[in-house]
């Protein structure tokens, strides 16, 4: 139910804690757009947005590197996100704003998510990852 | 010095076959004592798991640099066969052709008694950081011809001067790129980011040279003690970063398929003669190519800059050189006792060619390839030159700069970016960034002494001392 920064040399390496796959992915994006952008964002606009992957981590690795993607080529700043996994992936739904510079400035760019000692891994009771993100 | 790695020679480490399952050859690492202390093992692991990759030749080469990174480590080196070899978006990383160059001016210090406002001017003038654009749009036909033609086609639409092609790697264009093979999503990355200087590591730093070492090859690199110069350090931006992801996928798929083994996936990879080598060689090119006219039209910007604010004229702030950090490229070199076609990837590392290389621009062809080694903000940077023994040792490579040495979560930790800020102003140094953090994160404390690494690379062989440069101001994203 959380995401912690763990130290890593040259990038960013986030571990995630959560009690479900649903809440997994969306802790991941939480923490991929608080790396990108600081301040307050308004849920003015919404998006879906369908990912498809062969099994779990790369699900989950094809969702960020397209969140990242729409992100920047869009300039869109997302406050929220809401994952319902389906046959073959995830529709996810994320709310935000257009990018505002003196609002939303001052974060640091996400050149890519790497697939260097990416994880999922579910224990009885929560599942966790592990994900590096290439500053 | 870690377990399992032995001393084999001045500076020099074997991490040896066994280090991790699977090495075809021994890894080979320049440290002194002291950055030996500092060698995380994750760093160390990554250049045993180069040594796995098929077709690798002589070592895994990690230079005094070297820190943790993902799939390669950060300052790693290796080539590989042309027939046997493996060409990795992981041996290359998301930001293609991260490179740096180095501009010369006639100014001098008494040129610069107002330097919080000269670079209040630059940070200005040069998009910075996250969401930031470019003042020009290069789209359609227009972005084909620049992922074509880098340097060149900027300085065609009248933005540099015609040499400053020749004074970069590769003449500032790998021939080999291919426009066609770099995504819609890459595109719509890059379209708005040409121009800008990112985050990060990134930066543009006005330096003074403060010591000249080779004075006779300082000179034929037009360095003179007491002047002023800019260092741009930046890469290949949203379009780059997009190409590697498009392709890790494809190469992920592409290693499975021509049955390699994989110690780490972001070293996927594909055979340098497969489809999926070749494409990605192609795209990773063209990618090279956008950084060489990013890095160009921030020059362009500068040199306007610098003519109004000082009254010199464009053509006097020469490009001295322009290296490629991050890249996969073939080149000639010995291979027991032949010269072969190889595939060198270097990542967070340098060119170091000799003198002689054809390579080299006609004006550095006796001296060797000038080799620009930034500090940390608040320390030197070097230019060196290239050396007959970094041919002979490392496929002609050396360092890349200072190295990190603590994550960016421990610089926020420790430090404040006013207090870095503030620290750095008693010195004279100017820093301007979006934020805090970002000041934090890259404190000169977090990376390894840039002297230490040089005076390795030095005494190693790897490339020669020319020239040093103290910070005067900097501008972050």
């Amino acid at each position: 139910m959380s995401f912690e920064e763990l130290d890593h040399t040259a990038d960013v390496r986030i571990r995630i804690s959560a009690e479900s796959y649903e809440e997994l992915f969306t802790l991941a994006a939480d923490a991929l757009f608080g790396i990108l952008y600081s301040g307050e964002c308004r849920p003015i606009l919404e998006k879906k947005i369908q990912i498809l992957a062969e099994n779990q981590e790369d699900l989950l690795w094809e969702f960020l590197s397209e969140l990242l993607y729409r992100s920047e080529a869009e300039f869109f700043v997302v406050c929220s996100t809401r994952v319902e996994f389906n046959e073959g992936g995830l529709m996810a739904t994320v709310c935000g704003e257009p990018f505002d510079p003196d609002r939303h400035g001052g974060g640091r760019e996400i050149k890519g998510v790497s697939y260097s000692d990416l994880f999922i891994r579910k224990t009885d009771t929560m599942i966790y990852s592990e994900i590096i993100f290439d500053i | 010095m870690l377990n399992g790695i032995t001393s084999a020679g001045i500076h020099e480490w074997e991490v040896p076959v066994g280090y991790v399952p699977d090495m075809r050859v021994s890894g080979r690492l320049f440290l002194s004592e002291a950055l030996g202390r500092t060698l995380e093992e994750g760093a160390a692991r990554q250049l045993a798991n180069v040594a796995t990759l098929p077709g690798i030749i002589g070592h895994s080469f990690g230079m005094p640099d070297i820190h943790w990174g993902y799939g390669f480590p950060i300052g790693g080196v290796a080539a590989f066969s042309e027939s046997e070899g493996i060409i990795s978006p992981g041996g290359v990383g998301f930001d293609i052709n991260c490179g740096v160059r180095l501009i010369a001016t006639p100014l001098t210090l008494a040129d610069l008694e107002d330097r919080r406002s000269i670079i209040s001017k630059l940070y200005k003038k040069v998009p910075t950081g996250v969401g930031s654009k470019g003042s020009l749009r290069f789209s359609g036909s227009k972005l084909d011809e620049l992922l074509s033609g880098g340097s060149t086609f900027v300085i065609n639409e009248g933005l540099g001067l015609p040499e400053d092609a020749l004074l970069c790697e590769e003449n500032g264009c790998m021939t080999e790129a291919n426009p066609d093979l770099v995504s819609e999503k890459a595109r719509k990355r890059g379209i708005p980011q040409c121009g800008t200087l990112g985050s990060g590591n990134h930066f543009l730093e006005l330096q003074v040279v403060s010591g000249i070492q080779d004075s006779k090859t300082a000179e034929v690199f037009g360095i003179t003690e007491g002047t002023i110069c800019c260092m741009i350090h930046c890469g290949s931006r949203g379009l780059g970063h997009q190409v590697c992801t498009d392709h890790i996928r494809s190469m992920e798929k592409a290693s499975k398929r021509y049955g390699i083994r994989l110690p780490d996936r972001q070293l996927a990879c594909s055979p340098l003669t497969s489809p999926e080598g070749q494409e990605y060689f192609g795209a990773m090119a063209a990618a090279a190519n956008y950084a060489w006219a990013n890095r160009q039209i921030i020059t362009h910007e500068l040199r306007l800059l610098f003519e109004s604010a000082f009254g010199i004229d464009y053509n006097e702030m020469p490009l001295v050189y322009d290296v490629a950090h991050n890249i996969a490229k073939w080149e000639m070199h010995t291979v027991s006792g032949e010269m072969q076609r190889v595939c060198v990837h270097r990542k967070g590392a340098t060119r170091a060619f000799a003198p002689g290389r054809t390579e080299l621009p006609e004006k550095y062809r006796e001296s060797g390839q000038p080799v620009i080694i930034p500090g940390s903000m608040g320390t030197a940077s070097y230019l060196l030159a290239g050396t007959e023994t970094a041919m002979q040792k490392t496929f002609g490579s050396t360092c890349h700069g200072a190295g990190r040495v603590s994550s960016r979560k421990a610089a926020r930790n420790a430090l404040s970016g006013n207090e870095v800020a503030a620290d750095l102003k008693t010195k004279g140094i100017i820093v301007m960034a979006p934020s805090g953090d970002a000041i934090a994160e890259e404190a000169p404390s977090m990376y390894k002494p840039s002297d230490e690494v040089v005076r390795v690379v030095d005494e190693a062989g790897l490339s020669r001392i020319i020239a040093t440069f103290l910070p005067l101001g900097v501008i972050k994203g």
